[in-house]
């Protein structure tokens, strides 16, 4: 066996396609990117010569092969950030906390995947931090095709007929327990697993690889990496997210100050008899935490006192200085509250982190 | 190990059988195997071996063999192959190609190639725009004399 002969190739042949003046054009066509299982490789080759300057009968000679099943799979996290959420935040919540991951079938076949939701149980969380505690009620929803998680729409229970190359979002939700605190962490992982495609609406048989010798049929071969929770080579992948409480980290301080009493006016009062007092009660939120909603205060006051109602109560307005420490009180609330069976209440919408607000009124000493 | 011998056998049986009952003078043969890297205690030895399994991504070495069975000697001999629809056509060994990009209707050199695109520019074609190749053998083929010509692609 040799291959002398082809190197004696004469580069002329070559030079009358390059004298060409129009190179040849041709109009690309589009190939799909990847072979199906099953599809026959069938190369044939053909030859055409003279003997004895008589044009022969052209010869030719084939070879075929059938491509296998190669089953590969990517589960990502949709983002490398984690989701903030509140203690007590639910699957009934609006938004519900929830993270999202993206599978894609990268085999040369529409398959099934069979999907498994599972907490983490403690070490590195994936977007930083330690996992600290475990989402109760986990559950993953698959995406009706809309991008937007939706328990009432997004109602699969596993991904049916995923086509090659295609991907589809599987959201994973669960409980916060309203006993978490601010910093905590729960790392989760998705996990999905190959299965049979061919049924719309059910889900296929467990597929196994094939590891003996070759058969002339379609054989499976497993090609995918380890995921996070799961190895190379095993029909699954999986990829974990994770979820981090940002609760509100609320500091009360109530202050009183003399404003006059009836023998001093307003020059150095004191707090006698008649005197009128200012409480303000300021909600201090601490900076790089979560916002505190709808803060509802509620005063009893002492005996010995009589509300102001004249004054009323100013609601929500702004201090100047550290509430842990020193601070004095704006008089920029607005009018609100009320006071019922001795009690003065109010409530402030919102307190930012870093930011306080109050709940001013007064009193005259009986 | 004993069935895929035989299955060889058999393949490698049926690819001279095909030319043998033409009673021609050239005869062909067209193989496929498959490039893999083995390794072991360290050392990576890249190994051809016929396709026990194939998976995009596997790349292929396609080895057409000829051979002069006649009496005389055979002339202005071209040997074409197109590339399976599967395949992505790579390169050959020894570069004496010529290439279609469009079915086989024009040949040249893949570097004189080039594609037109739908906003009337054009760009060089590339290996993946390969359809066919062959082969113009200038040289006569002496009877006896038995040849080889190779060529790698990807299963897409």
């Amino acid at each position: 066996m040799t291959n002398r002969k082809q190197l004696l190739v004469a580069a002329s042949a070559f030079a009358l396609s390059i004298g060409v003046a129009n190179p040849a054009f041709a109009q690309a066509t589009s190939v799909p990117n990847t072979t199906l299982a099953g599809t026959d490789i069938d190369n044939t080759v053909t030859v055409n010569y003279q003997v004895g300057g008589v044009d022969q009968v052209e010869e030719t000679a084939s070879d075929t092969f059938q491509v296998d099943r190669v089953i590969n799979l990517t589960v990502a996290a949709s983002d490398n950030a984690t989701t903030s959420v509140t203690p007590g935040q639910d699957i009934n919540d609006a938004p519900p906390p929830f993270v999202t991951f993206i599978v894609t079938n990268t085999s040369n076949e529409v398959l099934d995947f069979d999907l498994t939701e599972a907490n983490q149980g403690g070490g590195a969380a994936p977007n930083g931090g330690t996992d600290n505690f475990d989402v109760t009620g986990l559950q993953f929803f698959v995406d009706n095709g809309d991008g937007v998680f939706n328990p009432a729409d997004d109602t699969a229970t596993f991904i049916d007929e995923l086509g090659v190359d295609e991907n589809i979002t599987v959201f994973v939700t669960g409980d916060i327990p309203n006993t978490q605190v601010n910093g905590d962490i729960s790392a989760v992982s998705l996990t999905a697993t190959a299965r049979e495609g061919g049924t719309v609406g059910t889900i296929g048989a467990a597929i196994t690889e094939d590891t003996g010798a070759d058969t002339d049929g379609v054989e499976t071969v497993f090609a995918d990496g380890a995921g996070d929770v799961d190895g190379a080579r095993d029909g699954a992948f999986s990829a974990s997210d994770d979820f981090t409480v940002q609760a509100a980290d609320i500091t009360v301080r109530k202050i009183s100050t003399v404003i006059s009493d009836p023998v001093n006016g307003t020059t150095n009062p004191k707090a006698i008899p008649g005197a009128v007092v200012e409480y303000c009660i300021a909600i201090a939120n601490a900076p790089g935490v979560a916002d505190a909603t709808s803060i509802t205060i509620s005063d009893p006051l002492l005996a010995n006192i009589t509300y102001d109602s004249t004054f009323g109560n100013l609601i929500n307005g702004t201090v100047e200085g550290d509430v842990a420490t020193d601070f004095i009180c704006n008089a920029d609330g607005a009018a609100g509250g009320s006071f019922a069976s001795n009690t003065v209440s109010g409530t402030i919408p919102t307190v930012a982190a870093g930011d306080a607000r109050t709940l001013v009124f007064r009193v005259t000493v009986d | 190990m004993i069935r895929s011998l035989s299955a060889i056998i058999a393949m490698l049986a049926a690819a001279f059988a095909a030319p043998a009952m033409a009673n021609d003078n050239i005869s062909l043969e067209s193989e496929i195997f498959v490039e893999r890297v083995s390794n072991t205690s360290g050392r990576s030895a890249v190994i051809l071996e016929r396709p026990t399994s194939l998976i995009p991504g596997d790349r292929l070495v396609f080895v057409v063999k000829y051979k002069n069975t006649g009496a005389a000697p055979a002339t202005d001999v071209v040997i074409t192959n197109p590339i399976p629809n599967a395949i992505q056509f790579q390169e050959t060994l020894d570069g004496t190609e010529q290439v279609s990009v469009d079915g086989g209707k024009n040949w040249a050199r893949l570097e004189n190639l080039r594609i037109a695109l739908k906003n009337g520019d054009s760009r060089p074609a590339s290996p993946r725009d390969v359809t066919h190749i062959r082969w113009v053998i200038l040289e006569d083929i002496t009877n006896g004399y038995e040849g080889k010509l190779t060529f790698r692609g990807v299963v897409k």
